[in-house]
């Protein structure tokens, strides 16, 4: 059997090698000691220079983080984490908020060319503003003029503290609490930086905005924060990448992401997550627990959370959405692959509150090597939510004999003229798809590649064309070495 | 039971722990595993809503009125009137458990082929040990499950069925659970069902009452290679009734079980099927309704354990919740590592009738072998307009469309009941508790 | 480029399935390029296994024999080696790939091929065109290409498919397992006259058939009777008129 869909022997073929962006940029950083304490909360405020309010905000998060406990309800391996290990802010020293592209310490501009995002160059990345978030502090936002022409408000947190506090306290935390879950919490009392949009009502926003996360320090955790605000009218598609250098060490990825559309507002979210998954031993890698939530505000909103999980040690993560406005619309399409020793439990809340609001759920999940990958998803109908609609399909692949694939999905009818279905399929890839394929001449790691990427074609047709290129490619590298 | 004090008590089951269990003169051994069950359960305490595996029922009424189990002198045997409406008329072999006890009056037994034992659990912990002793001692149940658990500690009496290798029983069993009302305590069954290879039985647990009580019933299955057993679960418990019962049953190769139940009746029932497909090619079908109204709460919990290859399962849960009423179904099929070719399907179909009704479905996979076929469905929904308007439209009043649609939807899990007449037994008791709901 | 005239040679093949069934009991077969030969047998003489062993399926396992197809030892190759280095198989039942573009998946066989002649590798619109050529010569509808590999195809589509895939390919040796198999007498035409299009001086075809039908329109050059994994008689196309007449028991017993 030569397509043995058995990878004992090639996962320990398959080295961290093959993470592109596992490099570290040299460069000198202002760090906090570890460890975590009021304390340290102090610190990175003073740090940052934040204004009072925004502290007193942070310690009310810290305080309640001291009495909340680890999760135990995901279907994951995880020894507890040793808080006091780890540093929670490590920023490059540079000019404070430099005012454009040419402040920006070199070396960093070379970091992130080599991960594909030359800031510089504006044409390599037409009609894409970015904002480029290096471990606890943005350090270059793009198109910031042109946007602002418009009305558009995209800067890193940090300065929307200082420039809009207004909407900043007026949304900060309205949709994901402070005490929403123990990594929310720990995001609420140490996040340093993140991204900020607001599109005014009745804008389009002509290009994608996007956040690129990088993990670079050692020791460190990511606790970025990201509010998107779409007022009435308005459109806007954010797209979010990630990448962290390979270590031996665990790192902590804390973030939340909050999302609020008011009245006919629009909010597309797309991620393509590639953290450092470890190696085919399992050693090292990023822990990505991140809260995402967007709650549709007003009549007719809509929120659309796309994923492309393939990175990460262990990912728990469900970006939901609150219907609240009647007839408001949220969709989840997702991609979860997990390979070697990569856990992910993931998935979505659809909490429908409006009347007549709509959620549509894709999910699909590939485990190979010894990865397991669990689909968990609520939909819940408030009593109130007459006429709601849900569909939810959810599709695992498994590729190999060792993994684990896993659906639980939660629904929860609280109104009688509700309808919802859910549909659920576990496979393994088919022999005869692969036969087929080598017939015509592919090798099987191109068969595997192809068949996965017409498994996930629900999903990636919903990313922006540029974004989707690079989730096929990356599809196939996180795949390497699961056929043999 | 002093010994237990020692362990640490959760504080809602306190009232349970001093209770009388067994009776005087019981084997040291089911002493010990009383003792060790006891414990099991001060250490679990009730189950939280918090966690997954009883987040849909509600236990607080039962927590802050305790019902303590009935001691054996308490049972009052002697039992006026007719069979209840929910008994089969056409049993012919009848075990009655009343209040939780053997009742020789209002059973019969005769008819058997010698080889085959049945009779109650407390004849057959004393008769043969060798029948019973194992089988109570190992149910995995008793480990996790605080109720089985209590259970295994108190239990009073139960029936032991034993059928050896190649014996088709024919005629259908019925086992008649009854609470006769008089007293307002909790009824801890615990029952044996073994079969051995390429035997075969059909077995019908009816499970009725009047007045405040809680039944605690659980019942073990082993099936040796080949076997096959045909089980029907019609629960039509008191509107004060709190029903908890536990089907465990292990499947040996190419064994087979087919399990229908219909939960009508009660007040909070919960009925948990635990099924391990041991040998290879063991076959297993599920098949359930509930049909909740009032302030009922109804839950299936299915648990399907695939530890060998080529096993199949089909499970096929329907639902439906009206008024104030809340139905659950929560069903796990776990695919084991080398259980390669397994073939598993499970469906959930509700329909929510009530403005304050509420449906929960949690239909689970857990799979860690990759050449299988396995899937899940749900949906929740009202009933189909279309369907309603033909009916409407052919002149059918809106409440008797409305029946029908019901009946309809309800009946596809008993429709592969056999024989015949228990089938129509099922399907006129479900129609008549139907009728009963639409006059209130 | 020069042939070896000798293509495909079989010797003594033994294959069995991996429940131990011997199916394939002691093959001989010489194929020479130009040829069409034609490997006719009822239900269960193994033709389908034949077809599967000499692509590289899994599930069999080869117990003895030889195989040389362009002078190399055509089993030490992997499925899509064998399928690289010009052998073709036309499905019996071709299969469905959800999701996946049949113009793309095409052109990554087609690449995938190429590359390993050493040939450039064809761009969008380059094989755009050469697709639309090869359509109107197949009489095959547009419409097949925008739609995912056989996903929701009427088998005589699924069948057209595959005529059109080996146009594309062009391979050296093709395989047609049983493609005449539930084709309404049009869809028949239309592949039959595909596969005379695809006759070619330095190409060899082997098609698979329980009847004779297809050879009405495909006319071979030499036929071979299969029974219980041997070929019991060879011969050339008279034979098969001849089958047609007297059918499989007059060849000896089956199985």
């Amino acid at each position: 059997m030569t397509v043995s869909i058995d990878t004992r022997d090639t996962v320990r073929a398959l080295s961290g090698a093959v993470y592109k962006y596992g490099f570290v940029t040299e460069i000198e950083a202002d760090e906090a000691p570890p460890g975590l304490s009021e304390a340290t909360v102090r610190f990175i405020s003073a740090k940052k220079d934040e204004p009072e309010w925004l502290l007193e905000w942070w310690l009310t998060a810290f305080r309640a983080w001291q009495k909340m406990t680890q999760p135990d309800w995901a279907k994951l391996k995880l020894a507890p984490i040793d808080y006091q290990a780890a540093s929670y802010y490590s920023a490059p020293k540079l000019n404070p908020g430099p005012k454009s592209l040419d402040e920006v310490d070199p070396e960093l501009l070379r970091t992130y060319e080599k991960l594909g995002i030359p800031l510089k160059e504006r044409e390599a990345l037409a009609g894409v503003a970015v904002d480029a978030v290096f471990d606890s502090i943005s350090v270059a936002t793009t198109f910031k003029q042109q946007l602002a022409d418009l009305g558009i408000i995209f800067c890193s947190f940090g300065e929307a503290v200082r420039e809009h506090p207004d909407l900043v306290r007026k949304y900060l935390g309205t949709v994901v609490p402070q005490t929403d879950n123990l990594f929310a919490a720990l995001n609420s009392a140490v996040f340093s930086d993140g991204s900020f949009a607001y599109v005014p009502p009745g804008v389009r926003c002509p290009m994608e905005l996007s956040t690129y996360f990088r993990i670079n320090a050692a020791k460190t955790g990511q606790f970025e924060r990201t509010l998107l605000i779409a007022d009435r009218g308005s459109y806007v598609s954010y797209l979010e990448g990630c990448t962290a250098p390979q270590r031996d060490e665990n790192q902590l990825h804390a973030a939340v992401v909050e999302l609020v559309a008011l009245e006919d507002a629009q909010i597309k979210y797309s991620t393509v997550q590639n953290w450092y998954p470890g190696d085919a031993e399992g050693r090292g890698g990023i822990y990505n627990f991140v809260t995402k939530r967007g709650a549709c505000r007003g009549a007719r909103a809509k929120i659309s959370w796309t994923q492309v999980e393939t990175g990460s040690a262990i990912t728990l993560k469900y970006p939901s959405c609150i219907l609240e406005g009647d007839h408001s619309i949220g969709e989840f399409y997702s991609v979860a692959i997990t390979n070697n020793l990569q856990q992910a439990d993931t998935g979505t809340k659809m909490i429908h509150i409006g009347k007549d609001t709509r959620s549509t759920i894709v999910s699909k999940g590939i485990s190979a090597g010894r990865g397991q990958n669990t689909y968990r998803g609520l939909v819940r109908v408030q009593p109130r939510a007459a006429g709601a609609r849900n569909h939810t399909q959810c599709d695992s692949l498994l590729i190999g004999d060792k993994c684990g694939a896993h659906t639980v999905p939660y629904i929860e009818i609280r109104n009688p003229t509700a309808r919802v279905e859910h549909e659920a399929t576990t496979s393994k890839i088919s022999d005869d798809q692969l036969f087929y394929c080598r017939q015509r001449g592919l090798t099987p790691e191109d068969a595997v590649s192809l068949i996965v990427n017409g498994f996930c074609k629900d999903v990636l047709r919903e990313l922006p064309m540029e974004f989707a290129v690079e989730a096929q490619k990356l599809l196939a590298v996180s795949l390497e070495g699961s056929v043999g | 039971m002093s010994a237990v004090v020692d362990f640490p008590v959760k504080p809602e089951t306190r009232p349970y722990l001093e209770a009388v269990a067994g009776s005087p003169g019981e084997p040291e051994w089911l002493m010990q595993h009383r003792r060790r069950a006891l414990a099991r359960f001060a250490e679990l305490g009730f189950p939280s809503r918090h966690g997954e595996a009883w987040r849909y029922l509600d236990l607080r009424p039962l927590e802050q009125a305790p019902l303590r189990p009935l001691a054996a002198t308490e049972v009052e045997a002697a039992r006026a009137g007719g069979d209840p409406a929910s008994a089969w008329p056409a049993a012919g072999l009848r075990l009655t458990l009343l209040d939780g006890r053997f009742a020789p009056e209002l059973s019969r037994l005769g008819e058997m082929p010698a080889t085959v034992w049945f009779g109650s659990m407390r004849d057959a912990i004393v008769r043969r040990p060798d029948l019973v002793g194992e089988a109570l001692e190992a149910l995995a149940a008793d480990r996790d499950q605080p109720f089985a658990a209590l259970n295994a500690g108190v239990f009073g009496d139960g029936f032991t069925l034993a059928v050896p290798e190649g014996v088709v029983v024919e005629p259908p069993i019925e086992i008649l659970h009854l609470a006769s009302g008089r007293s307002t305590a909790s009824f801890h069954t615990r029952s044996l069902v073994t079969l051995g290879a390429a035997s075969r039985v059909r077995l019908v647990e009816i499970y009725t009452g009047e007045g405040r009580y809680w039944r605690n019933d659980v019942v073990a299955v082993r099936l040796a290679r080949g076997a096959a057993i045909d089980r029907v679960a019609l629960v039509e418990e008191a509107d004060a009734a709190l029903h908890l019962a536990v089907f465990d049953a292990t499947l040996g190769p190419d064994a087979r079980l087919s399990s229908t139940a219909l939960l009508l009746a009660g007040g909070t029932l919960r009925h948990d099927a635990v099924v391990r497909c041991q040998g290879e090619g063991a076959r297993c079908g599920l098949y359930g309704a509930y049909l909740a109204a009032g302030r009922q709460q109804a839950n299936f919990v299915t648990t399907l354990d695939h530890c060998a290859p080529r096993g199949e399962t089909r499970e096929v849960f329907k639902g439906v919740a009206a008024d104030r009423a809340h139905g659950a179904f929560q069903g796990r099929i776990t695919v084991r590592p080398n259980a390669q070719k397994v073939d598993a399907h499970m469906l959930s179909r509700n329909l929510l009738l009530g403005a304050h009704a509420a449906v929960d479905t949690k239909p689970e996979l857990e799979i860690f072998a990759d050449d299988v076929k396995c899937s899940h469905g749900a949906t929740v929904g009202d009933l189909d307009a279309t369907a309603l308007f033909y009916l409407l439209s052919r002149g059918i009043r809106r409440a008797d469309a409305r029946r029908m649609l019901i009946d309809a939807f309800l009946r596809e899990p008993v429709d592969r009941v056999e024989p015949a007449s228990l089938r129509d037994h099922l399907l006129a008791r479900l129609s008549a508790r139907l009728a009963v709901l639409e006059e209130t | 480029m020069e042939f070896p005239s000798l293509m495909l040679e079989i010797r003594n093949l033994h294959a069995r399935l991996g429940d131990g069934r011997e199916i394939l009991k002691g093959i001989d077969l010489a194929v020479t390029a130009g040829e069409v030969h034609a490997i006719m047998g009822p239900n269960g003489s193994g033709k389908s296994t034949l077809a599967a062993v000499l692509a590289g399926r899994e599930g069999y396992e080869v117990t003895a024999g030889e195989v040389t197809y362009l002078g190399r030892d055509l089993l030490a190759l992997a499925a899509d080696e064998r399928a690289r280095e010009g052998l073709f198989l036309d499905f019996q039942y071709p299969v469905e790939i959800p999701g996946v573009n049949n113009m793309y998946f095409l052109r990554a066989a087609l690449n995938a091929q190429r590359r390993h002649r050493g040939e450039p590798e064809l761009d969008a619109g380059q094989f755009l065109r050469a697709v639309r050529a090869k359509l109107k010569e197949l009489e095959i509808g547009e419409d097949l290409l925008q739609r995912a590999v056989n996903v929701g195809f009427s088998g005589g589509e699924k069948k057209r498919n595959e005529i059109f895939q080996m146009a594309m390919l062009e391979p050296r040796l093709a395989i047609l397992d049983e493609t005449d198999s539930g084709l309404d007498i049009d869809a028949l035409r239309v592949v039959a006259t595909g596969v005379n299009r695809q006759r070619r001086s330095d190409r060899a075809i082997i098609l698979i058939t329980h009847y004779q039908r297809l050879l009405n329109y495909v006319e071979p050059d030499r036929v071979h009777v299969l029974l219980a994994g041997r070929i019991v008689e060879s011969g050339d196309k008279s034979l098969a008129l001849e089958l047609e007449r007297g059918g499989y028991a007059a060849f000896g017993s089956v199985g």
